[in-house]
């Protein structure tokens, strides 16, 4: 063992008793409130189409019949909602995750540790409410008020009112947000592009930089244009999810599931055409996916809601480390760094 | 062009015919959303701050900067005097463009600038430099508290917080990053 590595393991020892700590209460916090923990795999045959999340494949050999390629999971959603359909009952589970493609540093690592949990019979308000006592009886002794319910609360709309002066319901068109973008000074690209990369432009340059940071911050209600499993809302342009701040660091994602199986069909080939074009320009992995995943939303799915948290993120917020390396042993990046 | 998940710290890039260096660089993965990277980019002639927030795959305009020694001789207040050390030719770079650098350039020394156009670009500073400390308050007598720190003044001017021991005419080592004492330096 080197000395760097030995330094890194010394200094984060108690860090790792930390996080032992932390997952204990989350677990029985969630055993008490009848959730299930499940355990489902971290190798599959096929994924969640997303475009905006990279991925990590293998192979799997056997001498008696042809390989395969097989993806490491980027969140255990595609199993956990088999399981839900299934058993009609809410359910937990803390598990390693992968993402592809980021770079690694204060908050990205490429392994991870997420927790989702899904509550039937719940909706996205009913979450937040969730969260907050998860989190109101879960913290780490000494977490700073920051990282401390009660939750804050802001649209997404108010946000971009307030920090980059748009009204979202005012640029729903494309060329619309594109006036909005330009009158902001930003630079944009010649060729057209979609909504979402626009609204993204202006979202990370205005307002992400600008929320508060004093509580723990919901923003609810993201663009329909974000095209994710959340249900629309009825009548606006909004989708019922919401994503949870702590320290400007996002740390939880939550949906109030799509239940239609026609509009599950709909993302997944959307999301896979897109997928393959990009990927087929940069030459990274295109996972198998699996359409009868949709067949799951027959009518008998039930009314969910799923919230997924990076819990090496909460570590970090709870104990107020600024960045992941203080709390991951054994990082990849330090590993790789004799390789380059 | 470069790609703008290229683009690093120190990168001279052309906006709307403007030259800005990069300061920082940040890659972001919304949730949900494709991958930007989110840069500070500075102007030198102006030192108007630019915060650009681009998708990976935007193209950006790259400018090939030239690198030359520069001799730093003195300031007036307003430019830095500086000059070539293989033509003697002077030049004179504007103090905004580059606030706080009067503390840590030393008055004789020879730095790395890079030029594009005839104009200074970036000067490169060490990231860790060595002041002699030419002011330092007395310690109070009977201030043992752990971690007690004082103001001490470098031969440049900087003002910067260290630990009670410091007395004047000692060397220290100071981040010009964060203008934060390091270390002491016995030679």
């Amino acid at each position: 063992m080197n000395e760097t590595t030995r330094y890194i393991l010394f200094m984060n020892m108690e860090m790792t008793r930390k996080r032992g700590e932390m997952y204990r209460s989350i677990r029985s916090w969630l055993d008490e409130r009848g959730y299930l923990e499940v355990f489902t795999p971290s190798l599959s045959t096929h994924l969640i189409p997303e475009h905006s999340i990279a991925n990590f494949s293998t192979r799997y050999l056997s001498e008696f019949r042809p390989s395969k390629e097989l993806y490491l999971i980027p969140s255990p959603e595609v199993f956990m909602k088999q399981i839900i359909r299934e058993y009609q009952h809410s359910i937990y589970q803390i598990s390693t995750c992968f993402r592809n493609n980021e770079q690694i540093g204060d908050h990205h690592n490429p392994e991870f540790t997420m927790l989702e949990y899904y509550t039937v019979g719940a909706d996205d308000e009913d979450s937040i409410a969730i969260t907050e006592e998860l989190l109101r009886e879960t913290s780490l002794p000494g977490t700073g008020e920051h990282a401390l319910p009660p939750f804050r609360r802001m649209s997404v709309a108010e946000a971009c009112k307030r920090y980059a002066g748009v009204d979202l319901m005012k640029t729903q068109r494309v060329g619309e947000l594109r006036q909005a973008a330009l009158k902001l000074g930003l630079t944009l690209p010649p060729s057209p592009e979609t909504w979402e990369e626009t609204f993204h432009r202006i979202f990370l340059t205005f307002v992400e930089p600008n929320l508060p940071q004093d509580k723990p911050l919901v923003l609810t209600d993201y663009p329909s244009q974000i095209d994710t499993l959340a249900k629309k809302v009825p009548g606006n342009p909004f989708r019922r999810r919401w994503e949870m701040y702590i320290s400007g660091v996002e740390i939880a994602n939550c949906y109030d599931e799509e239940l239609e199986g026609n509009t599950v069909r709909a993302f997944y080939e959307k999301e896979y055409a897109i997928l393959c074009e990009q990927r087929g320009k940069d030459g990274t992995v295109i996972p198998d996916i699996d359409y009868s995943f949709a067949e799951l939303f027959d009518g008998h799915f039930p009314q969910t809601s799923g919230v997924a948290m990076g819990l090496d993120r909460l570590l970090m917020v709870q104990t107020g480390a600024t960045s992941l390396r203080d709390l991951i042993l054994f990082r990849v990046s330090d590993m790789m760094k004799y390789y380059y | 062009m470069i790609k703008a998940g290229q683009i690093e710290k120190g990168t001279a890039l052309l906006i709307k015919g403007q030259p800005f260096i990069c300061v920082e660089r940040e890659f972001v993965n919304p949730g949900k959303g494709s991958a930007f990277v989110r840069l500070k980019l500075k102007s030198p002639s102006t030192g108007q701050v630019l915060r650009e927030t681009m998708k990976t795959q935007d193209n950006a305009e790259e400018i090939t900067v030239e690198d030359v020694d520069l001799q730093y001789l003195y300031n007036d207040g307003e430019n830095f005097h500086m000059m070539h050390t293989d033509t003697y030719e002077q030049i004179e770079v504007p103090m905004s463009s580059f606030p706080d650098y009067q503390f840590f350039m030393k008055d004789g020394e020879t730095y790395r600038v890079k030029t594009w156009d005839h104009q200074v670009l970036e000067i490169v500073i060490p990231p860790k430099v060595l002041f002699e400390v030419a002011e330092a308050e007395e310690a109070v007598k009977g201030d043992t508290v752990t971690g007690a720190t004082k103001n001490v003044i470098t031969e440049t001017g900087l003002s910067v917080r260290v630990p009670i021991f410091i007395k004047q005419g000692e060397k220290i080592l100071v981040s010009t990053e964060t203008k934060e004492y390091l270390e002491r330096v016995n030679k």
